[in-house]
């Protein structure tokens, strides 16, 4: 009773009535609990019998006009529905469903009436309601603007045919075979054509300009005399803005795109151009001039700021992960190059990793450094000094420019990550013949390797080891545990368990118990299958059908994982704006009912699948 | 057919009526079926020594608790179970509170009426119905009749199936305090330890439980009572 009085008195219009008045409705209501989906009230049903006010959770209204069903407003705690109806003594014009469980005090009709009429700012309250409820609506509506280099895959800008001749055409043959089609690139392949290998190329407008015209060369020369190769390519389903950097990288203004080994068409930088955004189209540019310490610092705050304007129109996570790892990629090549600049060429081939969220293609915001350094055996006298050389002024300079060191001290400079192939060989085996969980923990980081910079083949050096990992099911069944060590915060009830202790009360950590449960059990699965990729949504779209993991399963980790990492970063990004450390505490409080059950939604598809490796691997049968 | 039953002769009218009157049909679904949610204070936790003090009621019709029909009393104990200073402590009464209350022989035949016809809904049977039983019998020489729902006994039927789903990698103790479960389905907790907001409380888990028995189907009566029933 005096706990329902209490938030009667916290909440508008309640809070305004005399203290008697509020203490009758306390002794009148009715109290009713929906279970999430619950439709209470439908539109067009039966009229509404109470004023409806949530004391827990939250309801979605919904409108369905011509067929399309449109969700309108979502409400939560405190908040009051079936007024409209109520007033109107006619059908609800909304169906109002229960978004979470959700607990109603339900105020009867009569009494509801009565205190419209003896009490006027009462009954104004709830008239201005309908009003504000129509023009939130109506806003709603106007959506906003996309970042069409980030949301946008490189194959949807192909405008061009593809034109594909033979190495042996003629200049001329091949200029007028362009003009025919009108394509500003072809491809100069044998055929079947669209197979590029060392011996197929591109050639472009400029390159006639440049190559024929202007060097007076015969116009029956064989095209594959003129022509650029290898032609630098990039996967069709890259972003818009990882096909710009590729460009500004290598200088050129086609990309030919390859999906599954072939060559599916030509984009050209005037296509970029095309989608004409204001976003950080000069980004790479910038990059390009940088030259000065100051110059390279103000790219990565621009990379940062970058993220919010993506995150402000609606980007994936996944997105603005491959996006910031571009940037990040060219600011290193760049930060590298410049070192090899001053200490002379390497003596020998060798590979620049990042390892992580880095080496994941998952970095956002800034973090702190992971990297290492693999070279290639029998290296001449002097190559260790000058790789250590080489790592001091990397990771120095990525210091300046806003990446902190690891405190682990997982980086080049360190010189047990700076090593000759064979040595990484034997770290590998190691991990995987003799696999304790601690050190598991510890060891997952290089697991999700990728050379960023750097001639040697890290692929064909380490992956056969690591594939041995397949067949090692003790060394799968310990990092099954390792991966099981944080549980989905989620109970039976399907309700999230936070913190309930000290400062860390009502919290809930969105990377431990969040992302990086889902980043676990995607390396699990993936060494599982074989797959070599260290990206976690590619990896679980990819183990999918070849490890214990399904395809069902398989998509809700990945929507679960988009969606928590875009709670967490949405959240950093506001700490970030307050000029705070961002964090990966978030109080659940401040989400949004849509985003608690969201959050809800993902936390449970994360504890189906943990239950379901707990039983395949026996995690608890492992001593 | 009529089932004869040897009962003490004399019986208030409302006791009579509580022990003849239909039990509902486990058929029913859930929201067809009244409820009423009962908890009870007392000053121990031992139904043959300890005496009660004050019970709640709230009543559930349709799946609504109704807050116009609760009801409460403060129960005067026999002058040989005075109230102690523990039962000071958890419910704040003092002798002179329950001094000029009603004595039992008033107080059961009314919750009696309140419970004719309708599912008795506790948390922890052995408390609520246990002293409901021992002043049964003292007073009348009958036993209350179910059939009657435990909340206790459902939370630990969710909890064992959680177990079963999770193996022994559940990280919490099962917990069946009141509050405790109330909380762990996000619901609000009233102020401890008095009979009405005790029951309200217990009223809400039940519906909160009631919508986990059966999650996309309406559960009928004896789908609660599989899951929580604890009086035949």
């Amino acid at each position: 009773m005096d706990e329902i009085v209490r938030f009667l008195l916290e909440h508008p219009p309640f809070s305004q009535l005399p203290l008697l008045q509020i203490q009758r409705i306390a002794s009148a209501v009715q109290i009713e609990y929906f279970g999430q989906g619950v439709q209470i009230l439908t539109q067009g049903g039966k009229p509404a019998a109470f004023l409806y006010l949530i004391r827990r959770g939250s309801v979605d209204l919904l409108r369905e006009r011509n067929g399309v069903v449109e969700l309108t407003d979502t409400l939560s705690e405190g908040e009051c529905f079936g007024y409209v109806s109520l007033i109107q003594g006619k059908p609800p014009i909304s169906t109002v469903r229960a978004h979470e469980a959700t607990l109603c005090y339900l105020i009867p009709a009569a009494l509801f009436h009565q205190l419209r009429r003896d009490y006027p700012p009462f009954a104004q309250f709830f008239a201005r309601s309908i009003t504000d409820r129509l023009e939130q609506a109506l806003q709603q509506r106007q959506a906003t603007a996309a970042p069409e280099l980030f949301q946008t895959r490189l194959r949807d800008l192909i405008t061009e045919p593809l034109v594909t001749v033979a190495p042996d055409t003629t200049v001329r043959e091949a200029a007028r075979r362009m003009r025919e089609v009108q394509a500003s690139a072809l491809i100069v392949d044998l055929p079947p054509y669209g197979m590029l290998d060392a011996g197929s190329g591109i050639v472009t407008d400029r390159d006639l300009r440049n190559r024929v015209v202007a060097e007076g060369r015969d116009y029956t020369t064989p095209i594959a005399q003129v022509m650029s190769a290898p032609a630098i390519t990039v996967p069709a389903d890259s972003l818009v803005f990882e096909g710009l950097l590729k460009m500004i990288e290598h200088g050129v203004h086609h990309l030919p795109l390859s999906d599954g080994g072939q060559i599916i068409g030509v984009v050209s930088y005037r296509d970029f151009l095309r989608l004409q955004s204001h976003n950080p189209l000069l980004m790479p540019q910038r990059l390009a001039r940088a030259h000065s310490d100051a110059d390279l610092r103000a790219y990565t705050e621009q990379v940062t700021a970058t993220v919010g304007g993506l995150l402000d129109a609606g980007a994936r996570v996944s997105d603005i992960g491959r996006a910031v790892a571009a940037a990040h990629d060219a600011l290193l090549v760049h930060i590298i190059r410049d070192a090899e600049a001053a200490l002379g060429p390497p003596p020998c081939p060798y590979a620049w990793l990042v390892l992580g969220s880095e080496g994941r293609y998952e970095q956002t915001l800034r973090t702190d450094q992971d990297n290492a350094l693999i070279y290639a055996d029998n290296a001449p006298e002097g190559a260790e000094a000058y790789f250590e050389a080489l790592a001091e002024r990397v990771v120095e300079q990525l210091v300046r420019c806003g990446f902190p060191r690891c405190p682990g001290n997982v980086m080049a400079t360190n010189p047990q990550w700076r090593q000759p192939r064979s040595v990484w060989q034997n770290y590998f085996r190691q991990w995987i013949s003799v696999p304790s969980e601690e050190a598991l923990l510890q060891t997952a980081i290089f697991f999700d390797h990728r050379p960023v910079y750097g001639t040697l083949d890290t692929e064909a050096s380490l992956r056969p080891i690591i594939l041995r990992a397949r067949e090692n099911r003790i060394f799968l069944g310990r990092l099954a545990r390792a991966a099981l060590r944080q549980t989905a915060p989620i109970n039976f009830f399907r309700q999230l368990v936070l913190e309930r202790r000290g400062d860390q009360r009502g919290l809930i950590d969105l990377k431990y118990r969040g992302t990086a449960m889902i980043v676990d059990l995607a390396r699990l699965f993936a060494l599982e299958a074989g797959v070599p990729d260290t990206n976690t949504i590619t990896r679980l779209r990819k183990s999918a059908g070849h490890s214990s993991l399904n395809e069902t399963s398989a998509e809700e980790l990945i929507a679960a994982f988009e969606l928590i990492g875009l709670l967490r970063l949405r959240w950093q990004y506001q700490q970030l704006c307050q000029g705070l450390e961002p964090g990966n505490q978030v109080e659940v409080d401040k989400l949004t009912p849509l985003e608690r059950r969201e959050l809800k939604e993902a936390l449970r598809a994360v504890a189906v699948a943990q239950r379901a490796v707990a039983v395949t691997f026996q995690t608890s049968l492992i001593a | 057919m009529f089932l004869f039953r040897r009962r003490p002769a004399n019986l208030p009218d409302a006791v009579i009526g509580y022990l003849e009157a239909p039990r509902p049909d486990p058929a029913l679904p859930w929201r067809d079926v009244p409820y009423s949610v009962m908890d009870v204070e007392t000053t121990g936790l031992n139904p043959r020594r300890d005496a009660l003090l004050a019970i709640g009621l709230v009543e559930i019709d349709e799946g609504r608790i109704r807050m116009d029909r609760r009801w409460y009393t403060l129960v005067r104990p026999p002058d040989d179970a005075p109230v102690n200073a523990e039962a000071i402590r958890v419910h704040g009464l003092l002798p002179q509170d329950v001094e000029h209350a009603p004595p039992l022989s008033e107080v059961v035949p009314a919750v009696l009426r309140r419970l004719t016809g309708r599912v008795l809904v506790v948390h922890v049977a052995d408390i609520d119905i246990g002293f409901l039983r021992q002043a049964m019998r003292r007073l009348y020489g009958v036993e209350p009749r179910g059939p009657a729902i435990d909340t206790a006994r459902l939370a630990w039927y969710f909890q064992r199936n959680q177990r079963l789903i999770e193996g022994s990698a559940s990280e919490q103790e099962p917990a069946l305090q009141l509050r405790a479960l109330a909380e762990s389905v996000g619901l609000p907790v009233y102020p401890e330890h008095n009979a009405l907001n005790d029951a309200l409380t217990t009223a809400q888990l039940f519906l909160a439980q009631v919508s986990l028995v059966a999650a996309h189907d309406t559960p009928r009566l004896r789908d609660l009572l599989r899951a929580g029933g604890c009086l035949r």
